[in-house]
This record gives structure tokens, sequence and C-alpha cells, in this order.
């Protein structure tokens, strides 16, 4: 009965530099359902960041296709594409990549002003976002004044804000110390229980991936098949 | 492009505007000081050659001047001629005058000079000797022994080191004239003028009533008759009145007399639009330097608000939006400070050897150069940024 969100066939990402090919994807197969939250997890350079990006559509495979919610999503124009980030996608990155001009609540809501929402509903939806992640006391601040784990609730609440089908967060905590790396964990497994986001996030940390429903392991550009046999 | 865009492209470009406030303050302020740096000079330049043709008009020429036939040697019946001049509308001043040369003699020194015979109240409203007038008084109707000397006659207002033949003369000191019929006459010196031309400041002026006493005529000649007018540019359609008159004389425009001084004004603006032009080219580029800098500081922003499914024309737009403001901005401010410069120079004007000497900025020369700058700006806007926007997102955030 659950409905599969996203599917890849034989996915490859080849980068060519002057002759030199380098496979940071070679044939990966997937599915993900609706409302899991999934962990990518593999080594160093298994490629798991260079999948994610395919996924969440903000780079174009070489081979192989994607379709999220039976869109094929690499055969439409750019335009579409960028259509589909706004409405149908949310990113938490690293390293929060926060728009240093724009305040928290407005880092929130720039996304939800360009969807043509009033001014009153995206001040509304970025308000209750940024509670959600409980900064309702920071909404004016500027990234430069909120610390590493703020800033990144404050990209978790732009990531959300526009109800997206799917949440992409690649080492989300990577950056941050272990308490606030668990408050970012809780708070997805948060938004998964309660409003059956789906996510995809790639870590490092073990204990990251045990919490997700299910870890796509990686290795050299394939999935890892002994390790995925052995769960 | 829907009209929401509009909407979000301003206001990123508004959030980044207020946000840097010092790149805004330092982009605006070599805005505005690339506008003032061509446009002041220039003003200086067309300052200078203005006063040049004034000092031309106002000592030699008027802005009309009738000449007699070129088979003739004197306009006749002048006074008849003056007065008729005298009643067209809008006429300023109409002043006869009649040339000659003669031997001036003071102590052992003689020199050979330039005399000119003026009607001293008559003058007043076609040149401005009578308000150049530096030691002892301008000459009056009635001064039948006296005589105005030009300062560059005279020894005492000679800059150092001039070697020329000057006469150690002052007001109250009588020099000997010889005309060229062998009349003698001994002059007193009323006053010494200096208009700061060097052209004029070399006459020696006498009374209109002389030369005939001198010369010995009865009828009512003239060398010339000049013309003073409301302003300039008026000239064709006040000859045309003149020519109405049935006057058959040359009635010249200043234009035509100036002679060298035409070449040199024109030497000057031919420098000013080659200068105006390097300063306008060496103003685009910084412009195109300083944004260019500053949008590509913003290539990571770029990429993140394309991720995040922001637009590219919202996002180029927007950055265009900026650089428009910066060029929009340096230019208001740099043409408050010309406006303020401008004033403070035509109450204070440049002293300058050739006379004091104010700014004149055309019109044409501000919107070009207005024009030029916020054009530059919006290119250097443009590129940069349009680059920016098409590159793959991942470059432009993780910088590959
Ligand atoms: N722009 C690029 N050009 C060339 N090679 C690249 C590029 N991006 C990634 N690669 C290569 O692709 C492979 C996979 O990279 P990727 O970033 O996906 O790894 P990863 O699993 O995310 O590693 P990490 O855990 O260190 O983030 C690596 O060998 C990397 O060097
Ligand atoms: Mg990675």
């Amino acid at each position: 009965m659950e409905r599969t969100i996203i599917k890849t066939k034989n996915l490859e990402r080849v980068y060519t530099t002057g002759a030199v090919k380098t496979y940071a994807l070679r044939d990966i197969s997937i599915e993900i359902k609706e409302g899991e939250f999934v962990a990518i997890m593999g080594k160093s350079g298994s490629g798991k960041s260079t999948l994610l990006h395919q996924l969440g559509l903000l780079d174009k495979p070489t081979k192989g296709s994607i379709t999220i919610g039976g869109n094929d999503v690499i055969n439409i124009s750019e335009k579409e594409r960028t259509r589909f980030r706004l409405n149908e996608l949310g990113y938490v990155f690293q390293s929060y990549n926060l728009i240093p001009e724009l305040t928290a609540i407005e880092n929130v809501y720039i996304t939800a002003m360009a969807r043509d929402l009033k001014r009153e509903e995206y001040e509304r939806l970025a308000e209750e976002m940024l509670a959600a992640v409980g900064l309702e006391d920071r909404m004016h601040h500027y990234p430069s004044e909120l610390s590493g784990g703020q800033q990144q609730r404050v990209s978790i609440a732009r990531a959300l804000v526009n109800k997206p089908k799917i949440l992409f967060a690649d080492e989300p905590t990577a950056n941050l110390d272990s308490a606030s790396s668990e408050d970012v964990i809780n708070l997805f497994r948060k938004f998964n229980k309660e409003i059956g986001q789906t996510i995809v996030m790639v870590t490092h940390e073990k204990d990251e991936g045990e919490k997700a429903d299910r870890i796509i392991w990686v290795k050299d550009g394939l999935l890892d098949m002994e390790k995925l046999k052995s769960i | 492009m829907e009209s929401n865009d509009l909407k979000v492209m301003f206001y990123l470009a508004y959030k980044n505007l207020t946000k840097s406030k010092i790149t805004f303050m330092v982009i605006v302020a070599v805005m505005a000081m690339s506008f003032l740096s061509i446009t002041f000079f220039a003003s200086i330049i067309d300052g200078l050659g203005y006063e040049f043709e004034e000092g031309m008009i106002k000592g030699q020429t008027g802005h009309l001047m009738i000449e007699p036939h070129e088979d003739e040697l004197y306009i006749t019946d002048s006074g008849d001629l003056v007065k008729d001049i005298r009643r067209i509308p809008g006429v300023v001043g109409v002043a006869r005058r009649l040339d000659a040369s003669a031997v001036a003699r003071y102590e052992t020194i003689e020199i050979g000079n330039p005399v000119l015979f003026i009607e001293p109240e008559n003058e007043k409203d076609v040149s401005d000797y009578w308000r150049s007038v530096i030691a002892g008084e301008y000459l009056s109707k009635k001064d039948t022994n006296e005589m105005l000397m030009g300062a560059n006659l005279v020894k005492s207002y000679a800059a150092e080191g001039d070697t020329q033949k000057r006469f150690d003369v002052d007001v109250g000191d009588k020099v000997t004239l010889s005309f060229s019929n062998g009349f003698v006459k001994e002059y007193r010196i009323k006053g010494i003028y200096k208009t700061g031309s060097r052209f004029v400041d070399d006459k020696m002026m006498i009374n209109f009533d002389q030369y005939q006493l001198i010369f010995n005529f009865t009828d009512d000649i003239a060398s010339n008759i000049l013309v003073s007018l409301p302003q300039r540019g008026v000239e064709d359609s006040y000859a045309e009145k003149i020519i109405d008159l049935g006057v058959s004389k040359q009635i010249n425009r200043w234009q035509t007399k100036m002679g060298a001084v035409n070449q040199f004004v024109g030497s000057l603006q031919i420098t000013n639009q080659i200068t105006g032009t390097i300063g306008l080219l060496t103003a685009f580029a910084t412009i195109y330097i300083i944004i260019f800098i500053n949008v590509t500081n913003k290539r990571k922003q770029i990429g993140i608000l394309k991720a995040v499914g922001i637009k590219k024309q919202i996002i180029l737009g927007s950055y265009v939006i900026q650089s428009l403001a910066y060029g929009i901005t340096g230019v208001i401010i740099g043409n408050i400070i010309m406006k303020l410069l401008l004033f403070l120079l035509s109450v204070h004007p440049l002293s300058m050897p050739i006379g004091p000497v104010v700014p004149i900025l055309t019109m044409e020369r501000l919107v070009t150069t207005s024009f030029i700058l916020i054009f530059a700006s919006i290119v250097a806007g443009f590129f940069p940024s349009r680059k920016a926007a098409d590159e793959n997102i991942l470059d432009a955030i993780f910088g590959g």
C-alpha cells in the first residue's frame, strides 16, 4: 500500500576532467517509498553526495532515469526542474548555506514568497516552521548572529516551508557538536513521524543511520550488496 | 515574467543593497567620483574656452561688429547708423570706434602702438574696459588730454623677469603720441586698465572726438561699430534686422572675427572631447570591475537561490537592479556635488591668468555622462551575474 515516491534505474554519473573519467555513480537502481526516512551511507568518495544531488535535481546523471511521484524529472526543461525544486523538494546542506543578507525568517519565507503566496501567509508559515524547530525567539537574527546548530535548524525550516514531497540532507550534522546533531536528527524523526515527511539523508554516523527506517549502502558508485544483504 | 517574480526580484535586490551598506557606499562613491572627474575637468576647460571668447567679445568684437566694405576705409554717417541700430528692440548697446596707431614716447622709451578712439559712455555697453580700470579712472566724454593705458604697456604690471619694452609710468604721467600724419600731442594717463586678456591689454585709448582733431576729418566716420546683444546665439537674427535697416556694410558675428582665438578654443574643445572619452572609458572599466567583483563574491548566494528553486531570471534581475541602484545613486550624488561645486565656483571663480574662470557644464555633457555611467553599471551587473546564474548549481555553491 506504500507508494513509491523516488525510483531510479541504472543511474550513472561520470565526471570527465580532460582525459580522465571519474565514475562517481556507476549503476544505481533504488526505490524510496512515500513517508520513508532513508539514510545513505558509505565510505568517503563512494558517491553518496553525487547520488543525493541526482535525486534532488541539483545535477543530471549521465545515464539512467529518475522518476519522482511518477514523473520523469530528467527529460524536462531546466525551467521545469527549477519549479520542481521550488514546489516539491527541500534541501539541508552540511554547511547550512543560508543567505547571509536575509534574516532567519526571510531565509525561510523567500521560497514561499517565490510561490506567490500572500505576505500574511508566507510570514505565518515561516513563523510556524521556525517555532517547530525551536527558533521562535531568533526569527529576526541574521545567520551571522546564530550558532551553527541554530543555522542548521533555520535551514531545516527553510527546506520544509513549502511542504515538499521530499527532504534531502547531505551530512546535516557534520559541522555540529553532538547535542546540536541530536537536535537535528530528532527534528527529522519528528517531521517524519508527525507529518509523514519523506527524508533522504546522507550521513557518516552509524547511530544516525540507525535512527532512519532504512540504510542505502553505497560503495564505489554502486549499491553495496554485501552490507545491504546483511541487514 | 510574472508580477510576483518582479516582487521577489526587487525584494532580493533591496535586501542585498541594505545589508551590504559599506559595499553600497563604496561603489556609489566610486560612481560619483567617476562622474565628477569626467564632468568637472571638462567643465573647467569649457569655462576656460568660454572665458577666452567672452574676453574677445567684451574687448574686441562685441556680439556683432559692423565694418566698412573692403574697398572703403571708414563707415560714413556712423552717428545716424548708431541711432538706428539702437532703436532695434533688444539691442543692449552700440558704440563706435576708430583705429589708428602712433609712436608713444615717455622719457627715453618709444613704442609704436595701436590707439583706440572710443566713445566712453557708449563703450560701457559693449565692452568691459570701464570695469577693468585698476589704477586711476575711466575716460569721460569731456577728457581731451587724457588717455587710458593697457597694463601690458606699463612696467609695474609686468610679470617678473619680463624683458619686453614698457613704460615706467603711473597714473598722472604724460606720454607723447606722434601720429602718422605728423600730429604730436601729449596725453596724461588718466587710468590703467587690465582685462586679463593678452590680446586687448596693450592699447592706448583716447576720446573719439580726438580723431577728428588729429586727422582733420569733418565727416561722421568710424572704423567699426560694435553691437552688444542680450546673449550669445542670437547674432544672426539681429544681423538680419540690421540689414533690414538698409545697411550695406559688412556685419560680422563675433565668431568670424575670432581668428586665432577661435582656433585655440576649438583645440581646447577637441582636447576636452579626447580626455572626456578617455575618462568615460576609465570610469566604465572601474565601475565594471568593482561591480564584477561584487557579483563574483555573490556566486555562492546565486547557487543557493537556484538550488532552492528561485528562477534564474529573478536572480539575474535582482543583480541588474542592484547595479542600477549603484549607478543611479552614484550619478545623482555626482550631480549634486557637481551642482554644488559649480555654484561655489560661480560665486568664487577660479582665478586664472586670463581672468576669472567659471566652470561650464553643458546639458549635453551632463546627460551623456550620466547615461553612460548608468549604462556601464547595468552592463557590469548583467554579464557577471548572468554568468553566475548560468553556472552549474553545485559549482556555484561548492566552488567547483
Ligand atoms: N565535480 C567533480 N568532478 C570530478 N570528480 C568528482 C566531482 N564531484 C565528485 N567527484 C568524484 O566522485 C566521487 C564521488 O564523490 P562524492 O562527493 O559523491 O562522494 P561522497 O560519498 O559524498 O564522499 P564524502 O563522504 O567525502 O562526502 C569521488 O571520487 C569524487 O572525487
Ligand atoms: Mg559527500
